[in-house]
């Protein structure tokens, strides 16, 4: 820590910008945010829309998973959720935008409904109970939707006479909609709830021994991660012409619960944009450069393999995830050349 | 009103479905009792096995690809335990959910490389008789006789032997039980290679039952539910809660099935989903006195 910031009461310690760096380190990033279009092509600015999308979702997850210390298979499904009730509101002819909240509510409903048998049983159950509703959601996506096609219709994504569909009014629509949610996530994990979830992820029993309603706070923190995952699944909805249910299978939800496993469950925004950098992002790059090397099959494979080693191999040698080797790594130039 | 001999198959074909869900089952039991968590890698072992078998039984013959598909079941169970269930004891239950689903991803690629995501039949001839109302294949009946003595024999094991009473000994209380001298490590890596052999056997008859195919794990995420109904910890339990999920499923897909499409595959999960809401420690697993 640099000398000479002292901190004299509880507010300024658990403040969003404690240090003079984080002041920089938010100008500098959200100038970066606004300035990518212009600094990278049409092709990176979609990818940084899907990352942006699946940043939202997996900062819902971590709140569950890391947070609240559930584990969920269920995100993908939940996500499904909103991208289904946005596309059928957007058919009604209700603006995309007033859509993607309502869709990010009705995935919390569900969540909270999903959470029910989580009311009596302990984190393990909770996973078991989380697969099965996976695969009841998808059977019904399957039963509404059998083509695995449903338009989202482009009357719906009007504001003023901008088309928010595509190009800049997509990526800046996207980017205020993750800024909001990432900042109402930070904000919860400093708040009463989220200290109470994280006494629960610690010890349940002490949890409850200082009067924190266990039952309460598990099912909250279900049904949080839910909303955020509706919230990525309406903005998926923006970004995409129609939506399929392909994307909303037990192998979305693995790949979510992988990106806050490997970024680092428990820390909401950075864990969570760490996760999605490497997983999401970095395997679509490294996917186009596999395609032309190796047999498809093998290419399809890989990512099974690549992805499962990650996630067991961080949980075995660094639970705190990506973010903590990076910590370490902070510190170590920190102190350069001493070792302490 | 349904035809008799529809109805005789579909109970016939439950009950022998159900037999391999209790297989299945009895290895996620297995785990759960020594390692106090679910293990979600056995799914994938199960859909390796079938691919191990299908492509070693095709270049040597079908003893070669059971022998050897039962030897590589032994040894990812060995391997998992050496891997992930050692370095994370005393961890939280969700840290080995997480690693085993790792490992669920690490076998599928594995297996589809090994296996190139072909859907195809074990080479073994099948031949259909015809009992009355009953249409029986020889594939149902080998699979049956494989399912039966392996549950046979594991619960035997479990209930009547020594190993069996030391593993129990180590399943209820590890502490005590190194206390009277039980070598605990080795009796908990010992109940991993079990349960791969369980999944191995199970994984076996599934791929005589419904040829080998990509989507082979999926049947064993559904014999969670056999797993669950019968109580997590409980072991002889298994056989009725396999046998309840296989009927449940056929019957479910001739009375439901006009009304609601491909519910059949997908009951399990709504028949997992109840369970846990009304009766989550299952039949015949012991109920923790808990409130959390």
């Amino acid at each position: 820590m640099p000398a000479g910031v002292f901190k004299e009461t509880y507010g300024e310690e658990i403040a969003i910008f404690r240090y003079p760096i984080h002041y920089a380190g938010a100008a500098l990033g959200l100038l970066f945010a606004l300035m990518l279009p212009i600094l990278v092509g049409p092709y990176y600015m979609l990818l940084a829309v899907s990352f942006l999308i699946f940043l939202v979702g997996t900062v819902g997850l971590n709140i569950t998973v890391g947070l609240a210390g559930l584990i969920s298979l269920a995100h993908a499904a939940l996500m499904g959720m909103g991208a289904y009730v946005t596309a059928f509101l957007a058919e009604k002819g209700v603006n995309i935008l007033v859509a993607i909240p309502v869709a990010g509510l009705s995935a919390a409903a569900l969540a909270f409904i999903l959470a029910l048998p989580s009311f009596r049983l302990k984190g393990y159950y909770l996973a078991m109970a989380s697969l099965a509703a996976q695969f009841i959601i998808e059977y019904i996506f399957a039963l509404i939707d059998p083509d695995q096609y449903v338009p989202i219709p482009d009357e719906a994504k009007y504001l003023g006479g901008i088309y928010l569909g595509r190009g800049l009014p997509l990526y800046y629509t996207t980017l205020a909609i993750t800024i909001v949610s990432i900042l109402t996530a930070v904000n919860l994990g400093r708040s009463i709830l989220g200290r109470a979830m994280k006494a629960v992820r610690d010890n349940d029993v002490a949890a409850e021994v200082v009067g924190i309603n266990v039952y309460y706070v598990k099912a909250i923190a279900f049904t949080i991660g839910g909303f955020y995952a509706g919230l990525a699944g309406g903005l998926y909805a923006l970004y995409s012409s129609g939506i399929g249910w392909e994307g909303f299978t037990l192998e979305g939800s693995i790949e979510y619960l992988g990106m806050v496993l490997i970024g680092g469950p428990g820390r909401i925004v950075w864990g969570s944009f760490l996760g999605v950098l490497l997983v999401r992002t970095g395997w679509t790059l490294l996917e186009s450069t596999l395609a032309d090397l190796i047999v498809s099959y093998v290419a399809a494979a890989l990512k099974y393999l690549i992805l499962g080693g990650m996630i067991a191999g961080f949980i075995i040698f660094e639970p705190e995830g990506l973010i903590a080797v990076l910590r370490r790594f902070k510190e170590y130039l920190r102190l350069w050349p001493y070792s302490y | 009103m349904v035809e008799a001999n529809i109805l005789v198959g579909a109970l016939f074909q439950g009950f022998v479905l159900g037999l391999i869900y209790a297989l299945i089952a009895l290895g996620f039991n297995i785990i759960y009792r020594v390692s106090k968590s679910i293990n979600f890698a056995h799914p994938a072992l199960i859909l390796l096995v079938g691919y191990v078998a299908l492509v070693v039984s095709r270049q040597n013959g079908i003893a070669a690809g059971l022998i050897i598909s039962l030897a590589v079941a032994a040894l990812a169970g060995l391997v998992l335990e050496k891997s992930l269930a050692k370095p994370l004891i005393g961890k939280p239950p969700v840290a080995l959910i997480g690693a085993t689903l790792g490992a669920f991803y690490v076998i599928r690629g594995v297996t589809f490389i090994v296996g190139r995501f072909e859907a195809a039949a074990l080479p073994l001839q099948s031949t259909y008789y015809s009992l009355g109302l009953l249409k029986v294949s020889t594939n149902d009946l080998v699979s049956m006789a494989v399912t039966g003595a392996g549950l046979l024999g594991l619960i035997l094991l479990h209930n009547k032997t020594r190993i069996g009473s030391a593993i129990r000994a180590v399943a209820e209380d590890a502490e005590g039980a190194a206390g009277y001298g039980l070598p605990v490590s080795r009796l908990m890596t010992l109940s991993w290679i079990l349960a791969g052999l369980t999944g191995a056997l199970g994984g076996l008859a599934l791929s005589l039952k419904a040829q080998v195919n990509p989507y082979l794990d999926f049947y064993a995420i559904k014999a969670f539910a056999a797993s669950i109904l019968a109580g997590l910890d409980s072991i002889g339990g298994v056989v009725l809660g396999g046998l309840a999920l296989g009927l449940v499923e056929q019957l479910a897909s001739i009375v439901l099935e006009p009304y609601l499409p491909g519910i059949g595959g997908h009951i399990a999960f709504f028949f997992l989903l109840l369970i846990l809401l009304v009766k989550p420690y299952g039949l015949f697993g012991t109920e923790r006195i808990e409130r959390i």
